[in-house]
């Protein structure tokens, strides 16, 4: 699944580390969500676009 | 505290005490363990012979306390070393206890090492798996 984490997290001027503080999760998991290793859960998913104010479907496309 | 904080607290945590338990281990395998057999009465035989496996009960339980404390990238990672873990370690059994029942295989203490097995698979799977995520470092 492609998704715009990365450009997000750079336009706010955040670390993966910081972006995984806000989110919870380790700097680790930030980054194979960026890179597209790792699909987030449903929570997740959700607590991304609350932190960004978009939709889940503008930070994440499934790519068919 | 913070989320984050949180996440690399609880390895610390559980880093330290790993460390600890496996210290008091090796301290009961070498001053307990020797006693055992020559130990008097079986109730005394008994405490010497499953004393040891207290801390490596407790280090099991850092284990639980470890996966539940850590998050959703690092639950997958450990289920999915667990799984093959426990696969490995299954058939292994599975085939040990047959050459045990037929005779060929006959040692006694077979069981002790289905734990250390079950962390060498587990730490090995891990870290492939890790690496599928592009997740590096080992635990």
């Amino acid at each position: 699944m492609n998704n715009r984490l990365r450009e997000l997290r750079e336009a706010k001027g955040w670390s993966q580390g910081e972006l995984g503080e806000q989110l919870g999760v380790s700097r680790q998991t930030v980054n194979a969500i960026e890179t597209g290793k790792y699909d987030p859960s449903l929570p997740l998913a959700f607590r991304i676009a609350k932190l960004f104010r978009k939709s889940i479907e503008s930070i994440f496309d499934p790519g068919e | 505290m913070k989320p984050s904080n949180r996440i690399a607290y609880s390895r610390k945590r559980y880093r330290a005490g790993v460390f600890a338990l496996m210290a008091v281990y090796l301290a009961l395998m070498l001053l307990a363990w020797p006693a055992v057999r020559g130990g008097h009465g079986l109730a005394t035989r008994v405490v010497l012979a499953v004393l040891p496996a207290l801390p490596v009960i407790g280090v099991i339980w850092l284990m639980v306390w470890r996966v539940l404390h850590a998050d959703e990238l690092e639950q997958r990672l450990h289920m999915i070393a667990l799984s093959v873990a426990s696969g490995v370690v299954a058939a292994a059994s599975l085939v040990g206890g047959f050459l045990g029942a037929a005779g060929v295989l006959v040692r006694g203490d077979l069981l002790i090492w289905v734990f250390p097995a079950l962390c060498v698979v587990y730490g090995l799977a891990r870290w492939l798996a890790a690496r599928r995520y592009g997740v590096a470092g080992c635990e």
